[in-house]
């Protein structure tokens, strides 16, 4: 369908946000889409988004992707003219530049067919078509220059929060899809270089045979070829340098990034009783063991120096003539199982206590029948005669008589 | 070798953990900087592994005990944050790290509940504690406070990249989980 010319452009026109929109916008578009698009971006004139959105389809701006579809994509052509419009840049697919190469290959083997046969329109042909592929390198060239300065600048400048993985994805991508396999093309030894040197030697061919007499046009072409070779490598060694340091500066940040990552990740995962010791960063920690400090030292020290003066002690070598009291109550204690064991059964433990050792006080002859009722060997009961008065040394016990027999 | 100067001020202080950077203790760090070699073999025949980093900083090489000190999962904890955080912000994390100074109240570890799970596994519990493990990694060099609230992190905090870096590394390097996919 024809589309009026004035109609597309009046539209465009009053329309320049929403158009910049829909080119931004990559992909497929749906009509839900496209009319919050159309509302975020209203025209000049006062319209209904229903209004332009039948005008995008009209107009051929949006196309459907197949016949009666509802998913939509700019037109290629539309695209194209907002592109240069807007001054953006599509950087050339290293397959874009190998299709040149390989079309001046072709154009090369025509040419030399031409020159042999002395088939000056063959040679006129093939001369225009080298002429044109030259230009669009060197187009594409300076647009792929250009689109990769403006995505390095992107990334110096842009302060959203795409996170360093993600950048360092996408740098890698330019890396690897555009720059790298470019330069290898373009190369002083590379595929780009030799069509263009067998391109070179066939024009001087057809200049010294005299099948081609546009000499200033033919010179203009051996002049261009030079250029656009020098050029084709200075533009993607420049690239590489713009960004290869954005690109080893993110590459760097993205493992750090991985390795805090993986880190945490494991903390999350198995706790930290189960996190191994490869997570942590170690420090230093040399401490003295079973050395005193000079602090320690010191205090000991002030306090020597500070301690009041006091007779030493006077020791009584007397005293330990005699065996200790607590020694020989403990030794006692210690031997009256044995005492008892040879007089039993006892009808009455604390009577045969109390007769057999009267000298001992109440707390000796107690803590010997608690001895005696406690130990393993012997069985103590309990008899339901009425109590009786027991004199010790130093007071009286009353308690009902209690036996002691082996088990 | 006894004339090596600031020696036992070095070593003081080398062997409670600290790091000894340009921006701290320029006078150590002079000392050691110049005469690294000669302070590496008078303290390795003392049984210590004098490390220069190569980002130019110091620091005595720690031993594996049996029981790891309560701090260390503790820094290696914010730490992991601070740089999971900063990778966040899209910006290259190391000048996102020494290319500013950080308020205490405004550091992302209990902002997200991820992070406040995390650090409870290493019993930190709140801004207090966070605080308190500052205090620690600027007594070894690490931080630096500049006003009650507000520290800046020192050279050293490159020993948490180096890090993380040997983790990625190793991660690439070790074969992939058995059961999972290949992409062809």
């Amino acid at each position: 369908m024809k589309i009026n010319p004035q109609s597309f452009f009046n539209f465009c026109a009053n329309h320049a946000s929403l158009l910049r929109g829909l080119a931004e916008r990559e992909g497929e578009i749906s009509e839900a889409e496209a009319m919050r698009l159309i509302r975020a971006c209203p025209g000049t004139a006062e319209e209904l988004a229903e209004t332009a959105w039948r005008r995008l389809r009209e107009l051929q701006i949006l196309v459907p992707t197949e016949p009666g579809g509802d998913m939509y994509f700019m037109a290629e052509p539309v695209a194209r003219l907002l592109t240069y419009l807007f001054n953006e840049a599509n950087p050339a697919t290293p397959e874009m530049i190998g299709g040149y190469v390989q079309s001046l290959e072709t154009t090369g083997k025509r040419l030399a067919r031409a020159l042999d046969e002395e088939d000056m329109g063959q040679v006129k042909l093939a001369f225009e078509e080298i002429s044109l592929t030259l230009r669009r390198i060197y187009a594409d060239l300076n647009e792929t220059q250009q689109a990769i300065l403006t995505e390095v600048a992107r990334y110096k400048t842009e302060r959203s929060r795409v996170s360093v993985r993600d950048k360092y994805r996408r740098i890698v991508h330019w890396m690897e899809r555009y720059v790298e396999p470019m330069i290898e093309i373009v190369r002083a030894d590379g595929p780009l270089r030799a069509a263009f040197e067998e391109s070179e030697r066939l024009l001087q061919r057809a200049r010294e045979e005299a099948l081609f007499n546009d000499y200033p046009a033919l010179a203009r072409n051996l002049r261009f070829l030079r250029l656009v070779g020098a050029h084709a490598l200075r533009v993607f060694t420049q690239c590489r340098k713009e960004i290869q340091p954005l690109y080893e500066s993110l590459r760097r940040s993205s493992f750090i990034a991985e390795g805090a990552a993986r880190a945490l990740e494991k903390l999350q995962a198995e706790g930290a009783a189960r996190w191994g010791r490869e997570f942590l960063i170690g420090v230093a920690a040399w401490r003295y063991q079973n050395v005193p400090g000079d602090a320690a030292i010191s205090l000991a020290l002030r306090r020597v120096i500070e301690h009041p003066p006091e007779a030493p002690p006077v020791l009584e070598f007397g005293a330990e003539m005699e065996n200790p009291r607590a020694l020989a109550r403990l030794m006692w204690l210690e031997d009256l199982p044995n005492a008892a064991r040879g007089e039993l059964p006892l009808e009455d433990l604390i009577g045969w206590l109390v007769a057999k050792y009267p000298e001992r006080d109440t707390s000796d002859v107690l803590a010997g029948f608690s001895a005696l009722v406690f130990h393993g060997e012997f069985k103590a009961d309990f008899t339901a005669q009425p109590p009786r008065a027991y004199d010790v040394r130093d007071g009286e016990i009353k308690a009902s008589p209690l036996t002691l027999a082996a088990p | 070798m006894n004339d090596l100067p600031h020696l036992s001020n070095i070593f003081d202080r080398l062997k409670r953990g600290c790091h000894l950077g340009p921006d701290d203790e320029p006078e150590l760090f002079s000392a050691l900087h110049e005469r690294y070699q000669e302070y590496a073999a008078y303290f390795a025949a003392l049984g210590l592994t004098l490390v220069r980093h190569e980002r130019e900083f110091f620091y005595f090489e720690p031993d594996n005990p049996e029981t790891v000190a309560d701090t260390l999962p503790r820094i290696a904890v914010f730490s992991y944050i601070m740089v999971d955080h900063a990778a966040n912000q899209g910006r290259p994390i190391e000048e996102f790290i020494f290319g500013q100074n950080f308020l205490l109240t405004a550091l992302p570890h209990f902002t997200l509940d991820r992070y406040a799970a995390l650090l409870r596994q290493v019993e930190m519990h709140d801004m207090n504690d966070v605080a308190t493990l500052l205090n620690h990694m600027e007594r070894i060099g690490w931080v630096r406070r500049v006003g009650e609230d507000e520290f800046r992190f020192l050279r050293p905090f490159y020993r948490v990249f180096s890090k993380c870096l040997e983790i990625a590394q190793a991660a690439q390097a070790a074969p992939p989980p058995a059961g999972s996919s290949v992409e062809t």
